[in-house]
């Protein structure tokens, strides 16, 4: 399975921004990340020892309507406990999370985000990361389809989301923690028990935590674990960014 | 000035709205974990048990200018609930002549008897494609409206919240994803009459060759679709005191149950389809099950976490500790159906929509479920919060039947 490919900090002008293309769902999502900004519209009696989070998605072809609304509601829940906003310099401002779907498949009225939902995640988190916003942990998330033959296809395609019988995103932290769990369509807990097995299997490998706390990442029929991917992304830019200091050692 | 009594010191009680306000947290702390001299049980500061939903009341049929219509009641939060029926022609949809004129003469297509209406148990599978028409040609159009000055933080006559845009979506995809409504349902046929020899004689016996009446498989052959029904499905929130989904799920189902459909055909001389406005010849939608939705939330001792270096326990570890030994910062509550007052304290939600099979007797299907906001609910959790949706689902189901 081809895994996803990222790139940290393609735009110039942005505090922090990523670019995502999963080849399996077909989606290519630019994200940029402005932190910490000044709000104009926000009311200091709205929590003020913390930071406000606000994500916008823009559909590829179409203005943004009632589904990206409910998308970045979820987005900003996730991110929202992740973004450690009273770090100094945070509260009271705003983290600014814009997502652009620059190809792949736009969504219909009334359709679910779910096959966009991990891409859209992960576009996000990575521009976090780019934008040096501060993080309590990081996550992955997958997009699963359970057909009616009861198998499971990882990341389907929006033919095979269409006719599956169920769809669910799951989005774990680097900890483990079962962070989002976005499901619809007919099925019942077992199903749901076997999907989050997988899901789990797919960004954290099948051996979750070795003895010495360390996240061990093995590879499986899934390929590479997702968290790896992702930390293998960050990992690379580093050493591209402070390639100078590491030359001159 | 000097004369007057000793000033006597301020009393430092507070009285217990008060304190609410001031410190809500704590307020709510304080009674989910009472001092254990106290011997009090831990209970919301509603009075609720956590895993106990407010009282729940619907009624239908109380807006006469709708098709179906129904107010319901959860606790404080009312929702209003419409349904209205207008008719689109199949000639104003741009793309009906080249998407659906095979497929509108197709033999196979099942006919069901409106006399004989499929019960709402049985499972039979129609052709998926056929289901395809209500989310292609968005034949249910829900809206949900917030700015009613249901809470004071909704302005009246302001545009659409977030929030109201995302329940609106969420509606939405709920009705398609449940397939709730059935397209057969809301599609008005013509049946052109037979002129062929051979149906000369038997016209004659049969006076009333009717589209609606007559339906037989042979006459089937080129029934086409001239209309359909669009339903309009507005729900407003009147009173706002958390929970919304729920209770506007709930008047949804609830005004669907009671939505009546006039009968309609197609008339040829006027090349228009026309209404009866007999209330006997009207029929009720036939819904596939019964999803019934229930929320939640988690309340965690630790407010004070952000103030802090967060230090998350792995989850390995965190599955270790029994609720029950849980002490301190780390314990939560999970609390059903949140009033507006824990909704503003809490962050993480479940949101759990299940139906049953045959009526209540079959298995729970799970239809629906969210989890977002937060790491205290894993997969027991889950489980025993899907238990918890199941009964939720025969108290609905129950107050449902009787309105």
């Amino acid at each position: 399975m081809v895994g996803p490919t990222a790139t940290l900090t393609p735009l110039a002008r942005a505090d922090g921004s990523a670019s995502y293309q999963c080849p399996s769902t077909g989606s290519n999502i630019l994200g940029s990340v402005n932190a910490p900004v000044e709000l104009p519209g926000r009311r200091d009696a709205l929590k003020p020892e913390d930071a406000t989070v606000e994500v916008f998605v823009k559909p590829g072809t179409a203005p943004a309507g009632v589904s990206e609304r409910y998308v970045e509601g979820i987005i900003k829940g996730v991110l929202g406990r992740l973004i450690l906003g009273r770090e100094r310099g945070y509260p009271r401002r705003g983290v600014v999370v814009t997502l652009a779907t620059v190809g792949g498949e736009s969504v219909g009225r009334g359709d679910s985000y779910l096959t966009l939902l991990p891409a859209l995640l992960h576009t996000a988190l990575l521009a976090l990361l780019s934008a040096s916003v501060p993080l309590s942990m990081t996550f992955s998330a997958t997009v699963l389809a359970v057909c009616d033959s009861g198998d499971i296809i990882r990341e389907p395609s929006t033919e095979q989301a269409a006719a599956a019988k169920s769809l669910h995103v799951l989005a774990f932290s680097s900890k483990g923690h079962l962070l989002l769990n976005e499901s619809q369509g007919a099925f019942d807990f077992e199903a749901w028990e076997k999907v989050h097995q997988r899901a789990l299997a797919i960004c954290h490998g099948t051996s979750a935590i070795g003895s010495d706390g360390d996240i061990a990442m093995v590879e499986d029929v899934d390929g590479q674990p997702l968290e790896g991917t992702m930390r293998e992304t960050i990992e690379d830019q580093v050493h591209r960014d402070y390639a100078w200091k590491i030359d001159a050692v | 000035m000097a004369s007057a009594a000793p000033s006597v010191p301020p009393s430092l009680t507070l009285p217990p709205s008060q304190f609410a306000r001031l410190q809500p947290h704590a307020y709510l702390l304080a009674h989910l974990s009472p001092p254990a001299s106290s011997n009090q049980p831990s209970i919301r500061a509603n009075g609720r048990a956590p895993s106990q939903f407010r009282v729940t009341s619907a009624n239908t049929g109380s807006l006469t200018h709708t098709n179906g219509s129904a107010v319901v009641r959860v606790g404080d939060t009312t929702a209003v609930c419409g349904v209205r029926a207008e008719i689109l022609p199949t000639d104003d949809i741009a793309s009906w002549s080249v998407s659906h004129s095979s497929s509108s003469t197709n033999k196979r297509r099942k006919l069901t008897n409106p006399a004989q209406k499929p019960t709402q148990d049985d499972n039979e599978e129609e052709d998926p494609e056929d289901e395809t028409h209500i989310q292609q040609l968005n034949l249910l159009v829900p809206n949900l409206s917030l700015s009613t000055g249901c809470a004071p933080g909704f302005i009246p006559g302001a545009p659409p919240s977030a929030l109201a845009q995302s329940l609106s979506h969420q509606i939405l995809n709920l009705l398609h994803t449940t397939r709730l409504v059935r397209a057969e349902d809301l599609r008005i046929w013509y049946q052109p009459p037979s002129l062929g020899s051979e149906d000369l004689e038997r016209h004659n016996g049969s006076e009333q060759m009717d589209v609606d009446t007559e339906r037989g498989e042979e006459v089937g052959k080129d029934k086409e679709i001239k209309a359909f029904w669009v339903l309009y499905i507005d729900i407003m929130i009147i009173s706002l005191a958390g929970n919304p989904f729920d209770a506007a799920w709930a008047a949804v189902l609830a005004a669907l149950r009671d939505t009546k459909l006039p009968r309609a055909w197609w008339d040829v001389d006027n090349e228009m389809v026309v209404c009866s406005d007999a209330v006997s010849e009207s029929r009720k939608l036939s819904l596939r099950g019964l999803p019934v939705a229930s929320s939640f939330c988690v309340f965690e001792a630790d407010a004070a976490a952000g103030w802090r270096a967060v230090i998350i326990p792995d989850a390995e570890e965190e599955r270790e500790i029994e609720e029950s030994a849980r002490k301190g910062i780390q314990r939560r509550w999970i609390l059903a159906d949140p009033d507006g007052y824990e909704e503003g304290l809490t962050q993480e939600r479940v949101s759990i929509v299940v139906d049953k099979e045959q009526g209540g007797k079959g298995k729970t299907v799970i239809v629906k479920m969210e989890k977002n906001g937060g790491w205290a609910v894993d997969g027991k959790e889950l489980k025993a919060l899907v238990d918890i949706s199941a009964q939720r689902w025969e108290e609905v189901k129950h107050i449902l039947e009787q309105c």
